[in-house]
């Protein structure tokens, strides 16, 4: 089944400051999404306002999967109608496993195991890594490709990467890339990226590029964007508005 | 004077020291605990004890071990365990299987591993006299020279009667390894007054876990003392769940040069419960190490004391301790105290403490929840890891067993969210 992800007017404030100003974006099941621009532009705001990060604010706007309304149900319910974000720093829980963890959060004993370590081999992540707690004594790396594994098993219908590829060598990126692009076949899940590389697109072919700058989408496009900003970086894209 | 109170304790006490007039150090433990007498709240050490609901005489010393079968979870345990001893109110009644490299015996004893005699040692600490007066016996697990012991020891201690003193007493010999748990149960109605010393010879390593899981109604007042030889490591892991009041002092001497202690100590509080957790690193060899992390949980009205002393002597240069205390406030009626000192007179060292009291930490939950764990189970998984952290020492098989006795004492705890 095809699902839809809307996104439309969303402002978000921070500790009093408005940083996205009216976002929209809509994409598909099966559709790769990437989202790139300078820091301080408001992506990762986006994406811990998705996922309902208690720092951030929603001040207006609206975020649905076919039709229901995530901004008004909890980060556990949001979870659970197909939205995961993958962190740029995920948190380290002492204590707790990723098994543990992921049959908290809903899947399914059977060969959990098994699975994990399956999806850790997809991108190159030692499976014994799992035995540690979570993101406990992992590098940048690795934890990123933790968050993979937590991706793979969950099975969303729409991930949301924040910087994924930050901390990840060339070959693990590829393997990331992969495994997304993948992902996209094999249960239709829709991606949709935050990047400043696009490196990562090599093995991850975007469907639609859009570029963020002063808290709104400034330009949308196809694959020939990102060499565009490759090209001249950021600055034709600049918008300045407060 | 001894009050009235006591007077039946008392006599049962005298009784117990009659029948063992070879041992005078018994008597001469008792007349400095009668001189001494208990302790009362202005002491300020045992300011938070609920002494006003304690009284001597609702405790009888006993002249044998009651018998009565163990929990089925003591069972797995020493099922798990390479060698399992067994010590039912102070007395050990079984010491396991032949381990090669391994003896232990149960000896009539006066010394402590610190040199002196146990009365001297311990001079100043009433429920530490009471053991050395009482205590049946003294169990002695000694590991030879350069063996490490593969499979895990399991010291099982059961209350049965209303009063239980037992001692134990641990030795590492030079290059030896070892894991040890230290587990306690039963003690309804009781007094339970355990005495633990712990000797690690030059580069030997114990790892050593006590989990007490005594019975609601309990008082439990246990020390433990670890005495570090150069290059020795002992990593102790202190696991508080059960009794009405919860005292337990975990002191480490770390006299060799190079010498490590990694302690954890880790409660969870619910009902009316007190857990006082009091800590002293002693730092006399050069470059030791100590590694304090104390983490717990207080529900309903119940309350914690965390007070750690890290004392470092002129002359161990280079030397480094750590402390950290987190406590975690899981109704608006639990209470948490935290007071961690320091005493150094030694300039090259390194040292530092941090202590919080607390909710939990919202990030990590939302962490949690934004995979699609419910707050409960978030918030479940978090404390829960408290305890699991502190468990990381043991082997798996045993580590699992525990885990899973943790996670069914929990699921009966009330959390409040502020």
């Amino acid at each position: 089944m095809t699902s839809t992800l809307i996104i439309d007017g969303l402002r978000v404030e921070v500790a009093g400051k408005e940083v996205l100003k009216g976002f929209d974006l809509q994409m598909r099941s099966g559709e790769v999404h990437v989202i790139m621009g300078p820091n301080g532009s408001g992506k990762s705001t986006l994406a811990h306002a998705l996922a309902g990060h208690p720092g951030y604010t929603v001040t207006s706007g609206s975020v649905s999967i076919d039709g229901v309304e995530l901004l008004e149900l909890s980060p556990t319910e949001r979870a659970r109608h197909g939205l995961l974000l993958a962190m740029q720093q995920p948190m380290e829980v002492a204590g707790v496993r990723p098994l543990d963890l992921l049959v908290a959060a809903g899947a399914s004993p059977e060969h959990l195991r098994e699975r994990m370590d399956d999806e850790a081999r997809r991108v190159e992540l030692r499976p014994e890594v799992l035995d540690r707690f979570v993101n406990v004594d992992l590098s940048g790396g690795e934890r990123k490709r933790a968050e993979m594994v937590q991706f793979g098993v969950l099975r969303p219908k729409f991930a949301v990467l924040d910087e994924i590829d930050s901390g990840l060598d060339v070959d693990a990126l590829g393997a990331v890339a992969r495994r997304l692009s993948q992902a996209t076949t094999e249960w239709e899940c829709g991606v949709l990226v935050i990047t400043h590389f696009k490196r990562l697109l090599q093995e991850l072919p975007p469907t639609m590029i859009h570029v963020i700058s002063g808290g709104r989408v400034v330009a949308t496009g196809g694959a020939e964007l990102s060499e565009t900003l490759e090209r001249d970086g950021y600055e034709p894209f600049r918008v300045t508005n407060d | 004077m001894v009050p009235i109170s006591m007077k039946s304790f008392a006599d049962s006490a005298s009784l117990f020291i009659a029948e063992r007039s070879d041992a005078p150090s018994r008597q001469v433990a008792w007349e400095a605990f009668e001189f001494a007498g208990l302790p009362t709240t202005s002491d300020e050490v045992w300011r938070y004890a609920p002494l006003h609901d304690f009284a001597l005489d609702r405790f009888t010393v006993v002249a044998e071990p009651k018998s009565a079968a163990d929990s089925s979870f003591a069972a797995q345990l020493c099922e798990r365990a390479g060698l399992a001893i067994r010590v039912v109110d102070g007395f050990c009644v079984s010491s396991g299987v032949t381990v090669d490299g391994v003896t232990v015996e149960a000896v009539e004893s006066a010394q402590s591993l610190s040199g002196s005699t146990f009365t001297t040692r311990y001079a100043s600490d009433t429920f530490a006299l009471l053991n050395i007066a009482l205590a049946p016996t003294t169990t002695i697990i000694r590991v030879a020279a350069g063996v490490n012991v593969a499979e895990p020891i399991v010291v099982l201690n059961v209350a049965n009667s209303t009063s239980s003193f037992s001692r134990t007493q641990i030795f590492l010999g030079r290059g030896s390894s070892a894991t040890i748990v230290e587990y306690f149960e039963g003690g309804a109605d009781a007094l339970v007054v355990p005495l633990s010393e712990y000797e690690v010879g030059d580069n030997a390593s114990l790892q050593l876990v006590t989990y007490q899981r005594l019975e609601a109604t309990s008082w439990h007042v246990a020390r433990t003392t670890g005495f570090l030889s150069r290059d020795a490591r002992l990593r102790q892991a202190v696991v508080g769940i059960g009794a009405h009041y919860n005292r337990s002092r975990n002191d480490a001497e770390m006299l060799g040069a190079g010498s490590e202690n990694e302690l954890r100590t880790t409660f969870l509080g619910s009902g009316t419960q007190v857990h006082d957790f009091r800590t002293h690193q002693l730092h006399h060899g050069a470059r030791s190490r100590s590694t304090l992390l104390s983490k717990g949980a207080v529900a309903d009205t119940s309350r914690s004391i965390y007070t750690g002393l890290i004392e470092i002597e002129k002359g161990a240069k280079r030397t480094d301790a750590r402390q950290t205390n987190h406590n975690l406030l899981l109704s608006p009626g639990a209470h948490a105290d935290s007071v961690p000192n320091l005493d150094i007179r030694e300039n090259d060292v390194m040292c530092a403490h941090a202590s919080s009291v607390g909710p939990l930490d919202e990030l990590q939950r939302w962490y949690l929840e934004s995979r699609g764990v419910t707050r409960d189970d978030a918030e479940r998984l978090m404390i829960q890891g408290f305890f699991y952290e502190m468990l990381a020492n043991l082997p798996p098989q045993l580590a699992e067993l525990v885990e899973r006795d943790v996670t069914s004492v929990l699921a009966a705890v009330n959390v409040v969210t502020p």
